[in-house]
């Protein structure tokens, strides 16, 4: 097992170059894409085909297959690009394997109908690169995701890996290294947007010996995915930052800790430890050159609260997850008390790139305050979901439009979470009268002033933080005009309140108590202080709560509160969901604008729905769940979702005036 | 260490860096309310009712929590702003929304003003998870029997898997430190307590082994002591100013030189539990007379007054004579004093209260000096003398509904009639008996144990304090059942031996006693377990055994048994004895 051990930085160069020498850059590589997203859409079999087909055509010489890590655009899942040409190939079927290997494969020819055609413009796109979801991006941490098999250290070592590592272990001192991180305006990806260099600068000054790095790959916030994606498409990014920063802050000890969950990262990242430590990059007298770090696992059991530091520290030691109070900093009492350097995956994979492409070149993307790329998680009511990584800086707008593509079926947008469960609601969309008046009664802005759309707003740590909202871990749900402000607050501190580690009362009895209000503000049973109380418990848990979990718990109800006070009122006062989201409050109602497809009649899953083909459908309220089955199905917009109690007059109303329709043209896409 | 000012509500004050908020403004008086700390625990810092405002004089301003904040040069601490109430108040009514409040918080309530919480969402639990119960099995018991599960609203308290946990050590430290009475302790098996007020049972790990004991100081029993089962603890020795407790110290072994040995380690008192007839541990309101005598006593648990269980004067008292003396199942003898203390508890309780006493007895043995004068003034005093043993105790009562109380069966022997008599109360009179280690004691000291187990006197009627090892004397009940006269006559007289002996300061012995001559001993120690008398012992530093001439009784043993001819006996030698024979012979 030690034949592969190198044993001075010189001799990963060396091994670099026969790797090269023994690649053919012209060799055709089939490379599919096998993150989770793409697992999930069935990506296994379609690796299966390709590998019978490649033996099948006996082209095993000149062809290769390649199963990579995450592209990010998991919507159009499974993905294949044929390299070295680049041709994007999406949703992939196993029967397709043949017409790709008979056609681009042997025949030089492109598969029209599996290419990627733009749903604004119409335009066919051939090339990855070329597609806008990949064109607006900056994909510095995850670029080298679609051209490498994540068990296989050497695709990193050919993709230019590990030379970070050996620059500063044969050229830099830990001083130095520091002072370039510094330098490189690096903060903590993983949402409180610490800068990292001086964390580090504060563990190499604190006494106490042994220091530990951990990495923090226990994300927990519901649809994110940047941290798994990374661990399981390029691994061995997140090993070298984290040599590279033991060896800056002068610790031979680290871990990565990982949710369970998450089984394919903890696979790929077992696999790069073993790796890494065959080849001498890990463990004793790494590289030859006296320093020696090594690296374990440990996997988290699926607490949320376990991605805070000193929860995660406890869960490491083997206590409870709880955090603890930070008010001795974990750089100088972490992990069974001694210093300890705890960064996110992203963090630590961000290290190796400024390293090797120097501090001035990072510090140059980015804004004043947010320099590098970061990783977004898009997901919600848009139409590319996936993982997208952007320079700090980037406008929402960018991001949501030219990126996300714009919310699907012509709905109105409406507002963006970011940050996780406990970032905020932005809301974007200010065209709504309720959201001027909503800020009018919060006091951000006068009667007669505008409201300013937020979708212009620059992505950085302090200019989100600044509208009530946070960076988080990267985290971003879109909403549009059918989600319920209410339901998404209660939505998030029903999440939080269970994910609590329920230490401190603020966190644990005060969600409890807000959940509760929310609870019964989307049942109809809200009375109008409730606001004001919510207000006022949210001050106090934010206030008194000892960690961040608490601290930022309350975000969502504020967040949604300022900018959608009037949504709140309607609920309490009107007893009306405008966005016909909470059942209790809503009735569903068809109007005269029915011609009768029958559609709705066939989706409804309780019988309420009565009507012959091209004769107007009714509803019958008593029997209806408002399961909105009918709502989603109808595509002439007859289907109504008013105030609870008012369908039968509109259903009456229709019964009277309705006429056999002429057909309708389909409402158009709205961009 | 070095010292950091600061002021706490405007007062300044001097504290060690590395203390925290509270103690210090605990220091100058200022209250800051509590609900999850223990001043001999890590602060916690859960319930966050102890939040108070920090400042540093420039603009920046946070909301603490005292318990766990470390002080800092020039840290202004704030107790009381609008801030610091609201959030107290409000985690105050969180609390109490979703808990059954316990006076504790209703206590703090009050001192708040809130009357009833805003929000109600209605859980029958007492516990407010402030953790003090987990911390205290965690961090001082050191049994680590508790922790908190699940997470989130469905935090709680429990032990592993919920089950009765091995680790637990019973010490009940968690029930003690809960605030709000959620934590009780459980009877495991169902265990009547005699009479509990007079239980002789387990102590608390420390204290005084009784009232006016000498000396008057405490004691840590480690059968209960927390520290001696799991290494933890030491609390006491933590609050202790004098710095008193030494958890190091252990019974220590003496050797001393003495002259005479006078043995006088008393009788054990039978037990009456194997005897299930009399119910003994079964009905609380059965007693021994031990019990009985610790009741009466003006300083013991009832200040001497004689009461049921329940509190009450008891109506009706059954005093049952030979409780395991005089009996073939138990002891065949008498015990001697039991009578005559028997008629002094009749005389004790018609003096003291109201209640009837029957005494059930197989004869009454008034035999000494005015004993049976006192016999005839019991009788003269109405107590009912009832001759016949009694044979069982059964729960029953005066009336119908009053179960509970006894009804003791007896054939009266005397008028030839059985007999059902109903009390309150049964003193149980026990025999005497030897000391369970009494065979023990018997064998390091060379005397004998008759069949009884009391240790036998050199002659019953000529040396009656003398053992059959010479400078031993026995006083008191260890020689057999004695009433306080008669020991105390012993035990002068066995002083008065062992003086005898001390102040001749020389012990005159018989001329003929073995000698061991050195030079021809080999040290095979075969001598050592033949003497009867323990009078050999082996020299290590000359490898040779030695006989104690004042021990020896000139028997002969030794000298006959020595394989080397190395023990001679003092006396006249071998060669004079034949030479004697040879004379008479010739």
């Amino acid at each position: 097992m030690n034949s592969h051990r190198l044993t001075s930085p010189a001799a990963l160069g060396q091994h670099r170059e026969q790797l090269h020498s023994r690649r053919d850059p012209n060799r055709t590589i089939i490379t599919l894409c096998a993150g989770t997203g793409c697992l999930a859409c069935g990506c296994e079999p379609v690796a299966k085909a390709f590998r019978k087909a490649i033996a099948e055509n006996r082209l095993e010489k000149s062809v290769d297959l390649k199963t990579t890590g995450c592209h990010g655009f998991c919507e159009r899942g499974p993905l294949v690009v044929i390299q070295p040409q680049g041709v994007f190939y999406q949703r992939v079927k196993p029967a397709d394997t043949k017409l790709i290997m008979d056609q681009t494969i042997k025949g030089g020819r492109l598969v029209q109908k599996l290419l990627y055609k733009d749903p604004l413009t119409g335009i066919v796109i051939q090339h990855e690169k070329d597609i806008p979801f990949y064109k607006k991006q900056m994909r510095l941490i995850f670029g080298k995701n679609g051209f490498m098999d994540p068990t296989s250290i050497d695709d990193y070592i050919v993709l230019g890996g590990y030379q970070s590592l050996v620059r500063v272990l044969s050229t830099m001192q830990p001083e130095q290294i520091i002072a370039e991180v510094k330098k490189s305006g690096l903060r903590g990806r993983g949402g409180g947007g610490f800068p990292t260099g001086r964390k580090w600068a504060s563990c190499r000054k604190a006494k106490g010996e042994p220091k530990y790095v951990i990495c923090n790959a226990d994300e927990g916030d519901p649809g994110a995915f940047m941290d798994r994606s990374l661990c399981e498409g390029n691994p061995h990014a997140v090993l070298e930052g984290m040599i590279i920063g033991a060896f800056a802050i002068g610790c031979h000890e680290g871990f990565i800790y990982v949710r369970n969950e998450y089984p394919l990262a903890v696979k790929n990242l077992t696999i790069a430890i073993t790796q890494a430590r065959e080849y001498g990059l890990l463990g004793k007298d790494i590289l030859g050159t006296g320093f020696d770090f090594d690296l374990d696992i440990s996997r988290g059991g699926g607490a949320f609260v376990c991605g805070e530091s000193t929860a995660l520290m406890a869960s490491l030691e083997g206590k409870i997850g709880e955090p603890r109070a930070k008010y001795i900093h974990t750089v100088d009492a972490g992990l069974w008390d001694k210093p300890t350097c705890l960064n996110n995956v992203e963090t630590w994979a961000n290290v190796p790139l400024i390293i090797e492409k120097g501090a001035d070149w990072y510090a140059g993307i980015g804004t004043a305050g947010s320099k590098g790329t970061k990783v977004f998680a898009l997901t919600g009511k848009v139409n590319n979901t996936g993982l997208v990584e952007v320079p700090m800086g980037i406008t929402l707008r960018e991001i949501l439009y030219d990126i996300g593509g714009g919310v699907p079926g012509g709905k109105r947008f409406k507002a963006v979470q970011t940050g996780g469960p406990s970032g905020g609601t932005l809301i974007v969309e200010t065209s709504q009268d309720t959201v001027h008046d909503s800020l009018v009664a919060h006091g951000d802005i006068r009667e007669d002033e505008e409201a300013v759309s937020l979708l212009d707003l620059p992505v950085d740590f302090d200019e989100l933080t600044k509208v009530g909202s946070m960076m988080g871990s990267g985290g971003m749900i879109v909403m549009d005009q059918d989600s319920c402000m209410v339901d998404i607050a209660r939505y998030f501190i029903s999440f939080l309140r269970e994910e609590s580690c329920g230490k401190c009362v603020p966190c644990r009895e005060g969600l409890g108590v807000m959940w509760n209000i929310l609870n019964n503000i989307s049942l109809g049973k809200g009375k109008p202080e409730d606001i004001n109380a919510l207000e006022e418990l949210s001050q106090v848990i934010i206030d008194t709560s000892l960690c961040q979990l608490g601290g930022s718990a309350p975000n969502p109800v504020l967040s949604t509160i300022r900018y959608f006070r009037q949504e709140y009122m309607a609920h309490v006062i009107d007893k009306r969901c405008p966005a016909g989201v909470c059942k209790e409050l809503v009735s569903h109602a068809i109007n005269e604008t029915c011609n009768g497809c029958h559609a709705c009649f066939k989706s409804c899953p309780t019988n309420a729905i009565v009507g012959e083909p091209k004769k107007l459908h009714c509803i019958r309220q008593v029997e209806c769940i408002q399961c909105g089955a009918c709502y989603q199905i109808c595509r002439y917009d007859s289907i109504k979702r008013v105030k609870r109690g008012e369908g039968e007059a509109i259903q009456q109303r229709a019964s009277q005036s309705w006429m056999p329709a002429v057909r309708k043209s389909e409402p158009a896409a709205v961009a | 260490m070095a010292k950091v000012r600061i002021t706490v509500d405007g007062k300044p004050i001097e504290v060690e860096e590395g203390a925290y908020v509270l103690d210090a403004a605990r220091a100058l008086g200022i209250d800051i309310p509590t609900l999850c700390y223990y001043p001999y625990m890590t602060p916690y810092a859960a319930c966050r009712i102890c939040c108070v405002e920090a400042q540093d004089g420039k603009g920046w301003s946070r909301i603490v929590t005292a318990c766990n904040y470390p002080v800092w040069d020039g840290l202004e601490v704030y107790t009381g702003t609008p801030r610091v109430i609201n959030s107290r108040r409000m985690n105050l009514e969180m609390l109490m929304a979703s808990t059954t409040p316990s006076p504790v918080l209703q206590q703090l309530a009050d001192q708040f003003g809130i009357t009833e919480p805003r929000w109600k969402i209605g859980t029958e639990y007492t516990c407010i998870l402030c953790g003090l119960c987990v911390r205290i099995c965690d961090e001082v018991v050191g049994a680590h029997a508790l922790s908190f599960v699940n997470r989130g609203s469905y935090r709680d308290v429990s032990t592993p898997y919920n089950l009765d946990s091995d680790a637990c050590i019973l010490c009940g430290a968690c029930a003690k430190m809960c605030p709000t009475g959620h934590i009780k302790m459980e009877e495991i098996e169902k265990r009547v307590i005699n009479h509990r007020e007079l239980s002789l049972g387990p102590n608390a790990a420390i204290s005084l082994p009784f009232r006016q004991a000498v000396p008057n100081v405490p004691r840590i029993y480690r059968e209960n002591c927390i520290h001696f089962k799991t290494g933890c603890c030491m609390l006491c020795a933590t609050v202790c100013p004098k710095e008193c407790i030494d958890f190091r110290e252990v019974d220590e072994f003496e050797e001393v030189d003495v002259g005479a040995i006078v043995l006088a380690t008393g009788f054990d008192n039978f037990d009456p539990t194997p005897m299930k007839q009399f119910g003994y541990g079964k009905y609380p309101n059965v007693i021994t007379s031990e019990e009985f005598e610790m009741m009466n006593n003006a300083a013991g648990p009832t200040g001497g007054k004689i009461v049921l269980e329940n509190g009450e004067e008891p109506r009706a008292i059954a005093i049952l004579h030979c409780i395991g003396s005089r009996d073939q199942e138990y002891h065949k003898y008498c015990s001697r004093v039991c009578c005559m203390y028997a008629l002094k508890f009749a005389h004790l309780v018609t003096e003291k209260t109201n209640a009837q006493v029957y005494q059930f007895y197989i004869d009454i043995r008034s035999f000494g000096k005015g004993y049976e004068e006192f016999y005839q003034r019991i009788l003269d005093e109405d107590v009912n003398i009832i001759r016949g043993k009694a044979a069982e105790v059964v729960p029953s009562g005066f009336r119908r509904g009053e179960e509970g109380h006894l009804l003791v069966q007896c054939e009266d022997t005397l008028i030839g009639k059985f007999r059902e008599i109903p009390v309150d109360m049964v003193i149980l009179c026990t025999a005497l008996q030897a000391r369970a280690d009494a065979k023990e004691v018997a064998r390091k000291f060379n005397i004998s144990t008759g069949a009884d187990g009391w240790f036998i006197e050199a002659h019953p009627k000529l040396a009656p304090v003398s053992t059959t090892t010479e400078g031993v004397f026995l006083a008191g009940t260890c020689q057999g059942p004695k009433d306080i006269p008669d020991t105390v006559a012993q035990g002068s007289a066995a002083a008065a031996q062992a003086l005898k002996l001390l102040c001749q300061g020389e012990v005159l012995m018989d001329a003929a006693y073995a000698a061991v001559r050195e030079e021809f001993c080999s040290g095979c120690r075969m001598c050592n377990g033949l003497c009867p008398y323990n009078a050999i012992e082996y020299l290590d530093d000359k490898r040779v055994s030695f006989v104690n001439a004042a021990l020896c009784k000139a028997c002969g043993t030794c000298v006959a048994a020595c394989p080397s001819g190395a023990i001679v006996g003092r006396h006249f030698t071998d060669e004079q004895i034949f030479a004697q024979i040879e004379g008479m012979l010739v």
